[in-house]
């Protein structure tokens, strides 16, 4: 398992990229869609989780629907057009951190 | 294995013993709990639900809740501020606008009248007192809902008693500040005067929106805010 430390900050973006193909998704699917797609790589953890879908929330980049399943209730969130944007823009930033970070660490075999 | 009916009983007990006192957020972490249990019992079928709960508990960190719950009072402080504004613009649109500027007239008369200070700290004194003795029937009923297990929502408590400050405590604070400055108006000159009509003004629409316009409007406000408001109220 990687350094999760360096995963930290984009926590957002993940999730806002996750959303944005999977259109609606609820908490637990998130951490476990994630782990499936790095292998067990990544492991988002709860308490880092809900702060940042509430806070995304809370910014008007996500909506929130609710339906009950089996016995309780399922809080699904979705992209609204304002997060949808917000989106590609934050996509395009990861794009050139990666970049930068590759100039850094790996000078000699950059794509460039 | 799914979860029964009372293990979902008991995970939104358990979330209460750990400080989530609110519906809206203890639905949601319900859900991840009961979600978690269900996979650490795919996994190991032979594991009880209190082991496996408590196993999913751990996954939140040292803090439990906590920071859930911060984020989530943050959110919700954004949500009412918002709701807060759009009916405090109304009365800078017609008709209300018309009342606005009534009182901004008044007041601005008040402060040029001789030892308009003194009426002033009495009249607030006399709102801090009605206000306590609203805030104190307030809580009883609060508690008395507490007490029989109503689900309420963080939201409905906000509008209910918080109120984001906007309550009698901060006439009294105001009374205290005007009685401990000796605030004194004569000696300012006009801007000035104008410059405190239009703060008085301004705090007397928010208390009023926050201590009656909102009360009034909750349930459609909670209806707006919290899609399975309905739902779980009717149950």
């Amino acid at each position: 398992m990687g350094n999760q430390k360096l995963y930290k900050g984009s926590l957002q973006t993940i999730i806002l990229k996750l959303l944005a193909t999977n259109d609606k998704m609820y908490g637990y699917e998130i951490t476990q869609k994630v782990k499936e797609l790095t292998k067990g790589e990544l492991k988002i953890t709860e308490g880092a989780l809900y702060p940042a879908l509430h806070k995304l929330e809370a910014d008007g980049l996500l909506n929130v629907e609710v339906a009950k399943v089996g016995n309780r209730l399922r809080k699904y969130y979705k992209l609204t057009e304002n997060g949808t944007k917000e989106t590609a823009n934050k996509l395009e930033e990861m794009q050139e951190f990666l970049k930068t970070m590759q100039h850094l660490v790996n000078p000699k075999f950059s794509l460039e | 294995m799914k979860l029964t009916e009372i293990q979902i009983t008991n995970l939104y007990q358990f979330t209460r013993q750990h400080f989530v006192y609110h519906y809206d957020v203890q639905t949601e972490l319900v859900d991840h709990l009961a979600n978690d249990i269900e996979g650490i019992w795919e996994e190991n079928p032979k594991i009880s639900f209190e082991e496996a709960r408590d196993k999913s508990f751990k996954k939140f960190g040292i803090f439990g809740f906590m920071d859930v719950i911060e984020a989530k009072q943050k959110q919700m402080n954004k949500r009412y501020w918002k709701i807060l504004l759009r009916f405090v613009k109304e009365w800078f649109t017609l008709p209300k606008l018309i009342t606005t500027l009534l009182i901004f007239l008044s007041v601005f008369c008040i402060v040029q009248i001789p030892f308009a200070e003194i009426a002033i700290v009495s009249v607030l004194l006399i709102l801090a007192v009605f206000e306590m003795v609203a805030a104190y029937r307030i809580r009883k009923k609060h508690k008395a809902k507490e007490k029989t297990d109503e689900k309420i929502f963080l939201l409905e408590a906000m509008i209910g008693t918080t109120k984001n400050s906007f309550t009698g405590f901060t006439f009294l604070h105001l009374f205290n500040f005007m009685n401990l400055t000796k605030f004194d108006f004569s000696g300012l000159n006009m801007y000035w005067l104008l410059l405190i009509a239009a703060i008085v003004t301004l705090l007397i629409i928010f208390f009023y929106v926050a201590n009656y316009v909102l009360p009034q409007k909750a349930e459609e406000l909670l209806q707006e805010t919290y899609p399975e408001y309905k739902l779980v109220k009717n149950v």
